[in-house]
């Protein structure tokens, strides 16, 4: 990648949406809104409540599906210059081996992020993303679908994250993204209720990131593939944390609603950083916090 | 075309109470805003999300005004900063309200702070020789926003009608008391723009709708990015969810399905 700096799925709508507000040379890749199969409604609104230090949000995986997309948003995602991931979620591995296969076919798709953490979406069963063999099972499937890269972008809300990540790893995992939002509300005390339309949401932003990088730092010294750190993610700064906590590169999401040009300011943040350090690759920061522990 | 902009406050002068009507300049390169259309401004707390305000007026290029209601964090953040100070804006963004056609009356309809998203409107009809009549309507007297939207003129081009719940200026009740009583005097067709808290959008909107006026209706949600992205900031619409910062903040009022009411 250019920069390690990826711009999150689910905050840069299909791409276009950031189309001259955006300096694409900064961004290492754009992952897109999680696509399904079928066009998706999404949650009732409100879908939107801001916290101390953070934001929950309740889309609940709204997307025009997969046809849609791969006629008009994936080619226009191509254009912005960046290398486009694409985010897909399905209700079972063969529905994830399905759409990674689609999307896999297509020049215009750089890498596959598999999305098995979204907390919107309801469950009768014990969520994918907290159990181990149902992980394998869904990127054992897509693996089998798709040559090109696959990255799993795992949840917070596990009790044993690094069993999962170590899971997504042996089913053939290229890369994981650590990780998606944590579930979290708020209340209107004023109506009683819920402030969000789907009662409770995902919490990202700020308040996120130190559970995530803890999440990083814990992965890192269990797995062999790359890791991307995400969750609250705005400076150069808190790239370098996740960097010295031993990720490879970073996502940037929320910090996009405040400047949706986040990745320069970043990229740029960083290069003055490693002309300061006297570093010429951001790889030389990785698991600094890990080696020094030890 | 949505452009981010750094922009400097050149003054804030108070309209009532906590409402300030403040002027920005962000300079020539900033696109000219519609009546309707918003700008999402980064006030200067440390906050998650920007806040988006109506364009309540473009007094030259890259030059505009917002009402900004001392309300939370962030907006006492962005009354406390100087004039002169710099804030980052992303702008001007959604659709916007169309303007009525040759032969059209206009009637805009104003619920509280509503004023501010037609006071734009109601400055390009007055600029443009276009006739409206403007109804406003607040809790008390003391709650009217005065000198937000244009005051009557002597030649009838503008008239004003005022509602207030307390009847301590104008009409006993609410301004969509106003609407239907604005709507009969003539068989001339009408369109009708309201903005304000929701139940008075679906309570005007019925009125003009039921009375064949067309009716657009400006809405207020929590945004993020501003920019059609996220999809946090839908509404219902007899077609789905619309994405009020970028499909609107403007809805033909006919398509929206207000709280309470069933999805055709």
């Amino acid at each position: 990648m250019r920069t390690p700096i990826m711009l999150a799925s689910g905050t840069v709508g299909y791409g276009g949406e950031l189309s001259g507000l955006c300096d694409f040379s900064s961004v290492g890749a754009i992952v897109t809104k999680t696509v399904t199969e079928a066009p998706r409604d999404g949650n009732r609104p409100p879908r939107l409540a801001e916290t101390p230090g953070g934001l929950l949000n309740a889309i609940g995986l709204e997307n025009v599906g997969i046809e849609r997309f791969l006629d008009e948003k994936l080619p226009a995602a191509a254009a912005l210059g960046a290398p486009v991931v694409v985010s897909v979620a399905g209700d079972s591995p063969a529905a994830f081996a399905r759409l990674a296969r689609r999307v896999g076919e297509r020049p215009e798709t750089a890498a596959v992020e598999i999305n098995i953490s979204c907390p919107n979406v309801e469950r009768a069963r014990r969520p994918v993303w907290d159990d181990p063999d149902a992980t394998a099972a869904v990127v054992a499937a897509a693996r089998a679908a798709t040559g090109k890269p696959l990255l799993v972008k795992l949840s917070p809300n596990t009790a044993d994250a690094l069993s999962v990540a170590e899971a997504a790893q042996r089913a053939g995992a290229d890369a994981l993204v650590v990780a998606n939002t944590l579930p979290g509300m708020r209340i209107d005390i004023e109506t009683g209720r819920p402030a969000l339309g789907n009662a409770t949401g995902g919490l990202s932003g700020r308040a996120l990131m130190p559970v995530n990088l803890a999440l990083v730092w814990r992965i890192a010294a269990g797995v062999s593939i790359p890791l991307a750190g995400s969750g609250g993610v705005a400076t150069a700064e808190d790239a370098l944390e996740y960097l010295m906590a031993g990720a490879s590169a970073v996502q940037v999401g929320t910090a996009l609603f405040l400047d949706p040009d986040a990745a320069t300011t970043i990229a740029e943040g960083l290069r003055r950083r490693m002309a300061h350090d006297g570093v010429r690759s951001v790889a030389e920061y990785k698991g600094m916090a890990g080696r020094m522990s030890t | 075309m949505t452009i981010q902009a750094t922009a400097r406050l050149e003054r804030a002068t108070r309209v009532r109470a906590e409402d300030f009507l403040c002027a920005f300049d962000a300079g020539g390169a900033f696109p000219d805003a519609r009546p309707g259309q918003f700008v999402h401004v980064r006030t200067p707390a440390d906050l998650t999300l920007r806040r988006p305000f109506s364009v309540a007026a473009v007094t030259g290029r890259g030059r505009f005004e917002l009402l900004v209601r001392k309300r939370g964090e962030g907006t006492a953040a962005l009354l406390s900063l100087p004039e002169g100070a710099e804030v980052s804006v992303l702008g001007p963004s959604g659709n916007g309200f169309g303007l009525p056609e040759p032969g059209e009356r206009a009637v805009l309809v104003a619920g509280g702070i509503g004023v501010a998203g037609l006071r734009h409107l109601s400055r390009t009809l007055a600029r443009d020789g276009r006739r409206q009549v403007v109804l406003v309507g607040a809790p008390t007297a003391t709650a009217l926003l005065d000198g937000v939207l244009p005051g009557p003129t002597t030649d009838g081009a503008v008239r004003v009608e005022v509602a207030t719940d307390d009847g301590s200026r104008g009409l006993r009740g609410t301004v969509c008391d106003l609407v239907g009583r604005a709507l009969e005097e003539t068989d001339a067709p009408a369109r009708v723009y309201c903005c304000g808290p929701q139940a008075m959008l679906r309570s005007a909107a019925g009125i003009a709708l039921a009375a064949g006026a067309r009716c657009e209706a400006l809405v207020e949600e929590v945004m993020a990015c501003g920019i059609g992205a996220c999809r946090g900031c839908v509404v219902r619409t007899r077609t789905g969810y619309r994405a009020a910062c970028a499909d609107g903040p403007v809805f033909d009022a006919a398509e929206l399905v207000f709280d309470g009411e069933e999805r055709a």
